[in-house]
């Protein structure tokens, strides 16, 4: 039996099975177990993959590319033990923000109902949508898996029904349910092309079938579905108010991983399907470029945490884009390297933003919490400097790592997404010292201390020492980067494992 | 024959954006459901269309139709079906809060209090006005009830600027 439909299928199982616990002690044993055997699963995936360099699973034994193909080459895998660590810590985030807060039964009355009317098994099911979409070979798999996804965040967010949520939430399902309808069409377009949907054999009969302005045309319509998903500047305006809305650890994980997901279908569309759409990927990197920036001021012009974290995060996954796009190797690595610290450091930053909203609500200008609380200060300051890309930590190497191979690719275009890169951030650590004056310095005044409950501190702790073990051994991550940035360059590995036999489909052309 | 479908096609799609630009929550939930039902006509398109060609079962002499389009038109249709569901429900709950449709209305309406400073707000219940209750009052027991009586409309601060 093949490892690969299990990360699917297992959080689908637990999430129905979550949804008949009566006992919430219960549904958090089912949630996390559920999450850490996926993530064991993941890890057993990630070294056969490394063994192999790409495995594949063919649906109900129809050989590619007559049925549905599940595949997990090098990004697949990285991009699923990612989804699974960040599964597992919101898992036992959902759980910790159950616990009374600093006041008694104040902190947690919402968390609480919200956990009671299924966030467990929500999560269960956005972690089944976006591992599918990590380990799918078929575009219209992809938007199955995209649906799946999306339905269970638009459940996360709206759960609670607060105003705001509501107010946000309907323009996120709107937004979203348009960009799927494009979607839709584009695979539509893509099989009318092709005569397939099966995304190693696209690629084979796109490079024979050479530069035609109709393929031109549905790149276009699935880099714009992309783009929109991956919040990139003129699509992205839906996300720095969304994601602030929804339960703490529903922001973290949607900022850590569905982004990421967008950002992951526009390197399978480019590199693996597309790779000739020159002037799509050009486009793309100069739009990455001025997100950057963007998303960069609006974290300067926000005054609360969570507003300022996912403009944050746009920004950050910004920088990931602008690397892939610049169509160099270096690149590619320095892309998938800044990949891995943006999951970690945006995941961490959320918790931090979670602990401090606890603290304060959510406003950021209420001075003198560095004297209360040093190591929550601590904490901020390692992610923040990871944010920002100042040395020593992952940012700074991502960073550098990205600029530099803008600089060394052709074109003004990558120069000036370059220079935006290394400009975003100046105003990034502008955006943090603001927080820092507003929230940690100061005199506390009336402010006394406050114990926040201990499972909340502990995993953010844990997320944290992520971030800032990322740095010291990057020079094997690095390395695992250059392999999976090596693979993506002809994706031979990819549609080997896909065509053991060679593709049965193209004999006669 | 073959030109009815494209301009089908068209009309939905149109109907829809313009649909989707209403300033009504209803219309524009209609808005989204005729650009779904637009862009699964064009896959059917994007298939063979309008060919009548024998259905695809083996006991049938060929040339068969290609059931693929059909099939992801099915998918589509049973997800377009959940999604408009869900933004109905979300349309209700929506009104039901602001007493609006309008979505300039329902966009204009008041962010939540922010915490005074120096007070104990839950950012977790943002909408929840500061005189709703004293926070430390609750017990443990009977905070699902205090819950419910505090989500209620009438005790939210609706204050406009």
């Amino acid at each position: 039996m093949n490892l690969l439909t299990f990360v699917v299928l297992l959080p689908l199982i637990g999430g129905a099975l979550l949804l008949l616990i009566p006992k919430q002690r219960g549904r958090f044993l089912v949630a996390a177990l559920s999450s850490a055997a996926t993530l064991a699963i993941s890890i057993v995936i990630a070294r056969e993959v490394m063994a192999k360099g790409a495995v594949a699973a063919q649906m109900a034994g129809w050989e590619a590319p007559f049925g549905i193909t599940l595949i997990a080459d090098g990004l697949s895998a990285l991009m699923l033990v990612l989804s699974g660590v960040m599964g597992l810590l919101t898992v036992f985030f959902v759980d910790a923000t159950l616990h009374a807060g600093p006041r008694r039964g104040y902190g947690s009355l919402l968390s609480r109902a919200r956990e009671l009317f299924g966030a467990q098994a929500l999560f269960q099911f956005l972690f089944a949508g976006v591992n599918l979409s990590f380990v799918t070979g078929d575009v219209f798999n992809l938007y199955v898996a995209f649906e799946l996804m999306l339905i269970a965040s638009y459940g996360l967010l709206l759960l609670g029904g607060e105003l705001p949520q509501l107010r946000e939430g309907l323009k996120y399902v709107v937004i979203n349910l348009v960009s799927s309808a494009l979607f839709v069409a584009g695979a539509g377009l893509v099989y009318g092309l092709f005569g397939t949907l099966n995304m190693a054999d696209i690629a084979m009969r796109a490079q024979l079938h050479g530069p035609d302005a109709r393929i031109t045309a549905v790149v276009m319509l699935l880099a714009l579905v992309f783009a929109t998903k991956t919040a990139l500047f003129p699509f992205g305006f839906w996300l720095p108010n969304s994601y602030p809305v929804p339960m703490s650890a529903a922001s973290a994980f949607f900022a850590a991983m569905l982004t990421k997901v967008g950002a992951y279908t526009l390197i399978r569309l480019f590199t693996l399907m597309f790779p000739e759409e020159v002037m799509i990927q050009q486009i793309l990197l100069g739009l990455a470029g001025v997100t950057v920036l963007v998303a960069a001021l609006g974290a300067v012009a926000r005054h609360r945490w969570r507003h300022i974290t996912s403009f944050i995060n746009v920004a950050s996954i910004a920088v990931v884009v602008a690397g892939v796009f610049s169509g160099t190797l270096a690149g590619r690595t320095a892309s998938v390297y800044y990949l891995i610290n943006s999951v970690l450091v945006i995941f961490a930053l959320f918790l931090i933003a979670a602990l401090a909203e606890r603290l304060s609500g959510q406003n950021t200008l209420k001075q003198g919490h560095l004297a209360l609380y040093p190591w929550m200060g601590v904490g901020y300051f390692i992610v923040m400097i990871a944010v920002a890309g100042l040395p020593p930590t992952s940012g700074f190497i991502g960073k550098f790592a990205v600029a530099s191979a803008l600089l060394g690719a052709s074109g003004w275009v990558s120069a000036a997404a370059a220079t935006a890169v290394i400009l975003s951030g100046i105003v990034l650590v502008y955006a943090g010292v603001q927080v820092w004056v507003g929230y940690f310095w100061g005199d506390p005044g009336k402010l006394r201390r406050l114990e926040l409950p201990r499972p909340m501190v502990l995993i953010t702790t844990v997320a944290v020492g992520l971030v800032a073990l990322l740095p010291l051994i990057s020079g094997p991550v690095f390395e695992l980067a250059g392999q999976i940035a090596q693979q993506l360059d002809g994706n031979e590995a990819y549609i080997q494992a896909v065509f053991p036999d060679g593709n049965p489909t193209l004999g006669g052309e | 024959m073959e030109i009815v479908l494209p301009l089908l096609i068209g009309l939905l799609i149109g109907g829809g954006v313009y649909l989707l630009l209403a300033r009504a929550l209803i219309r524009m939930i209609v808005g989204v459901s005729m650009i779904t039902y637009g862009v699964n006509l064009s896959i059917l398109m994007a298939g063979n269309g309008f060919a009548t060609n024998s259905p695809p079962l083996l006991d049938l002499p060929g040339p068969y139709n290609d059931p693929l389009p059909m099939a992801l038109i099915l998918t589509a249709i049973v997800i377009g079906f959940g999604t408009t569901a869900l933004l109905l429900v979300v349309a209700i709950k929506a009104f039901q809060v602001t007493n609006t449709d309008h979505v300039q209305e329902l966009a204009e309406a008041p962010d939540p209090v922010l915490p005074p400073i120096g007070g104990f707000a839950d950012p977790e219940q943002p909408s929840v006005s500061p005189e709703a209750g004293e926070p430390g009052d609750m017990t443990d027991d009977d905070e699902a009830g205090e819950r419910s009586r505090e989500l209620d409309p009438g005790n939210i601060d609706w204050s406009r600027e």
